[in-house]
């Protein structure tokens, strides 16, 4: 599992490759600390090489959604595959996050 | 050793001992003609020496006889002669009397010693004796042989044949015999002439052989019989003999027939090799002889000696025909057996490389369950160009049969090259209709032979039964369901290798569980009885049956066919291919166990397991990554909460697969708690008020159709989730 993050033009860009289970959650955790520090900002999370998420995943991503939600920042899910699209189906993730298509 | 040495060396072998047989049987021929011909030689040499003497003896004889007569005659009339020497004029009427009583004497004479008187006495032609006297001047008597040579040996005496030249004109000899008077002097000569023209008949017959002649010679070898009368009392044989080609050897001859003796020998006349038989006539000192060319003795055997030799020379030509022939074809024979037990090796190396092509170790996937198949070839004596093949790659069964035009090595190289090809596209390419088009590409740009192959190639889904198939000319494949069979449709394309950038059409249909795929080449159903009546498509689809494993039902079918057939020799190959699906027929459970410690770096394994769970069960990626992620949930739940911190324990999970469900039951020794028991997960909350946490079991419970908790009695907690299948 690796995180790239990347900031330009004030929008946070953190893109996920490779499988995010709960044995490597707790290192993206620390891993995406600065993207949550900055929660005012736009934060976009790069799904496009995202296999497979498990609920401490989901745990992550809705951390990231709070806090930009109390900074006034906004995030957006990028290219998410289709059976992480289930997960979030089943886990009411779709109404939280905004999806997007690249 | 090279074939052809070894040829070599054999061919001079039979060579050399037709050439001893050869000589023998000409020296075996040679030497018993050659003893046979001298041995006939002898006896007929014999035989005419025999013939030869006996005639001389025989003549000899006779003409002794006739001198007898004379002698005796002329003795008997001795005594008068005697008692009338005083009376000279009556002594002509006793030489008369001699010459009339005794017709073999022609004439007769006194002739006195002291007086000039010598009446003579002849008989004429006209049968009367006359007299006259030889005492004239002109004869003068007394200087004659006849008179003079009986006085010289006072005894009787043979005169030396002469030619009456008054008398008539013959031969004649005459006998003369001193008279003593009676104070004992010589006082006359009495004499008998004899004619010898009774000798010219019977010395002329003496004919021992036909072409042979006899001659009588006088004591001084004046010729007195012979065959050319010229030489007739003109010729002595010593003027003969120089003339002669040896006239040395004829000197001697000569001398030792004047000598009285009896014999024979050889003489060459005009570059003729002749016999002479001699013996003497002792009365008179005469010699005969009866010539007789070689020619005439050994004539027969010379002839029959140049009709053997040359039936011989005809057998030798014909022995040398033979022998040359016997060598050629033993040659001939060598070289085609040498040939033949040569190509029918390479023929049987070649038949082994084919047949090590095609996979023949059934069942094929004995630890799968979805696919149950068995092939077999019967193979003709020639090599053929049959061929099966198949192999599982990505849960897909890939297999194809195919028959080559023609036979022997063409065909089986034809054959490798096509399986070879299969093998080769087929591992990157799943469509068959591709695989086909390909392989149809690659041959006929490679065609030079013309050869083409009847192909059918067909890819199964052994997930679903989803089978896409090509078909190239060949005969369509029995699709065999428990309530009877039906062909496959197919296309029927053409056979590889015809037209090069042909397009295959693809085809595609759904096998459900138990459906077999009957595969076949023209063998089967062209397999001739003796009658050749043909085995059919009728015989064949009777013998197929649903309820039969693949290999109950291929040793049902070879079964059928050599009950069919029974000792007709088969002209082709004979392969068959039954592929059976039987998905879903997982009757049995069938188990996987996973141990993990309370570690959550162990998750990765978990994931592992999953997925090769799923992969027994032929589910798709989808289903797998929900199970993944409930499985996840479950055991990381375990492995963070169940034991108390930096203490070790273990997570046991287990995945039965039964037909239509999937149980997966993870167990742990750690403290009792129950994850059915949380509260439900609210996701209708918003984003400030949904808790992060909780989400876990929520999934389990959404994903799986049971999940249910048990603490067991020995202090376990076992946690059992159920996800129905389709």
């Amino acid at each position: 599992m690796e995180v790239k993050i990347t900031e330009k033009d004030n929008v946070m860009t953190a893109q996920l490759i490779g499988r995010l289970d709960t044995a490597v959650s707790q290192q993206v955790a620390t891993e995406m600390q600065p993207v949550i520090d900055q929660a005012d900002k736009t934060i976009v999370l790069d799904c496009k090489e995202l296999a497979y998420i498990s609920s401490s995943g989901l745990r992550i991503f809705l951390t990231v959604r709070k806090a930009a939600a109390s900074k006034g920042g906004k995030v957006i899910v990028r290219d998410i595959n289709n059976e992480i699209r289930q997960v979030f189906m089943m886990t009411g993730f779709l109404n939280l996050f905004e999806i997007q298509e690249s | 050793m090279a074939p052809k040495k070894v040829l070599d060396s054999v061919t001079r072998l039979a060579a050399r001992q037709g050439l001893l047989v050869m000589v023998i049987a000409i020296f075996t021929l040679e030497a018993t003609a050659l003893i046979q011909y001298f041995y006939s030689q002898k006896i007929l040499s014999e035989e005419a020496n025999r013939r030869a003497q006996g005639q001389l003896e025989a003549t000899e004889l006779q003409i002794t006889g006739v001198m007898d007569q004379v002698e005796t005659a002329v003795r008997n009339s001795l005594w008068s002669v005697q008692q009338e020497l005083s009376r000279p004029d009556s002594l002509a009427a006793i030489t008369a009397r001699l010459v009339s009583t005794n017709p073999v004497i022609s004439g007769s004479t006194v002739a006195l010693t002291d007086k000039n008187l010598a009446p003579y006495s002849f008989s004429t032609a006209d049968g009367t004796v006359q007299t006259s006297s030889l005492a004239t001047e002109a004869y003068d008597y007394k200087n004659q042989e006849w008179f003079l040579k009986p006085l010289e040996l006072q005894g009787g005496y043979w005169s030396e044949p002469y030619f009456d030249e008054g008398g008539g004109n013959m031969l004649m000899t005459t006998y003369s015999l001193p008279v003593t008077d009676k104070k004992g002097r010589v006082a006359a000569v009495f004499t008998a002439d004899v004619s010898l023209d009774w000798l010219t008949n019977l010395v002329g017959n003496v004919k021992v052989y036909p072409t042979a002649f006899s001659m009588l010679v006088s004591r001084t070898g004046r010729i007195m019989v012979c065959p050319a009368e010229t030489l007739v009392m003109k010729r002595t044989i010593q003027e003969i003999a120089a003339t002669m080609d040896d006239s040395a050897s004829f000197n001697a001859l000569n001398r030792s027939m004047l000598s009285g003796e009896s014999g024979s020998t050889t003489f060459r006349y005009q570059g003729k090799m002749n016999y002479m038989f001699f013996d003497g006539v002792d009365r008179t000192g005469w010699a005969m002889s009866v010539v007789v060319p070689e020619e005439e003795i050994y004539g027969a055997i010379q002839r029959l000696g140049r009709l053997v030799a040359l039936l011989q020379l005809v057998g030798i030509v014909l022995l040398i025909l033979l022998l040359y022939h016997v060598i050629k074809s033993h040659r001939d024979l060598r070289m085609v057996s040498e040939n033949k037990s040569r190509i029918e090796g390479e023929l049987h190396v070649a038949r082994g490389i084919q047949m090590s092509m095609i996979p023949k170790i059934f069942p094929p996937y004995p630890e799968r369950g979805d696919v149950d198949m068995f092939a077999a070839v019967v193979p003709a004596k020639e090599v053929g160009g049959d061929l099966y093949d198949f192999y599982t790659r990505e849960e897909k069964l890939f297999f194809c049969i195919g028959d080559v035009s023609g036979k022997g090595v063409p065909a089986s190289l034809v054959m490798a090259v096509t399986r070879s090809l299969f093998r080769t596209v087929s591992a990157h390419e799943k469509s068959p209709q591709r695989i086909v088009t390909t392989i149809n590409d690659s041959m006929s740009e490679m065609n030079d032979a013309n050869m083409f192959v009847t192909f059918f190639c067909g890819v199964l889904d052994l997930r679903n039964g989803h089978l896409r198939y090509c078909n190239a000319g060949h005969n369509a494949p029995v699709l065999v369901m428990p309530d009877g069979n039906r062909e496959l449709p197919v296309e029927a394309n053409l056979p590889l290798g015809v037209v090069p950038g042909m397009s295959f059409s693809e085809q595609e249909t759904d096998l459900t569980t138990g459906t077999g795929l009957f595969l076949y080449t023209d063998g089967l159903t062209e397999a001739e009885n003796p009658a050749h009546a043909l085995f059919g498509e009728e015989r064949m689809l009777a013998a197929l049956s649903g309820k039969l494993g693949s290999h109950q039902q291929i040793d049902a079918m070879t079964q059928a066919v050599q009950g069919f057939v029974g000792d007709a020799p088969q002209s082709d190959d004979l392969t068959m291919l039954y592929i059976r699906f039987m998905n879903n027929q997982i009757s049995e459970e069938t188990e996987r166990h996973l141990i993990l410690h309370n570690d959550i770096q162990q998750i990765p394994q978990l994931a592992e397991f999953v997925e090769a769970v799923a992969d027994v069960a032929h589910l798709d990626v989808g289903l797998t990554m929900s199970l993944n992620l409930a499985l996840e949930e479950a055991v990381s739940n375990v492995i963070m909460y169940a034991y108390p911190k930096g203490s070790d324990g273990l997570v046991d999970i287990e995945a039965i697969i039964r037909k239509g469900e999937l149980e997966f039951i993870i167990s742990d020794n750690g403290t009792p708690f129950d994850p059915t028991a949380a509260p439900e997960a609210d996701i209708t909350l918003d984003v400030e008020d949904r808790p992060v946490g909780g989400l876990g079991i929520f999934l389990v419970k959404n994903i799986m159709d049971v999940v249910k908790y048990t603490r067991s009695d020995d202090g376990k907690n076992i946690l059992s989730m159920i996800k129905k299948l389709a």
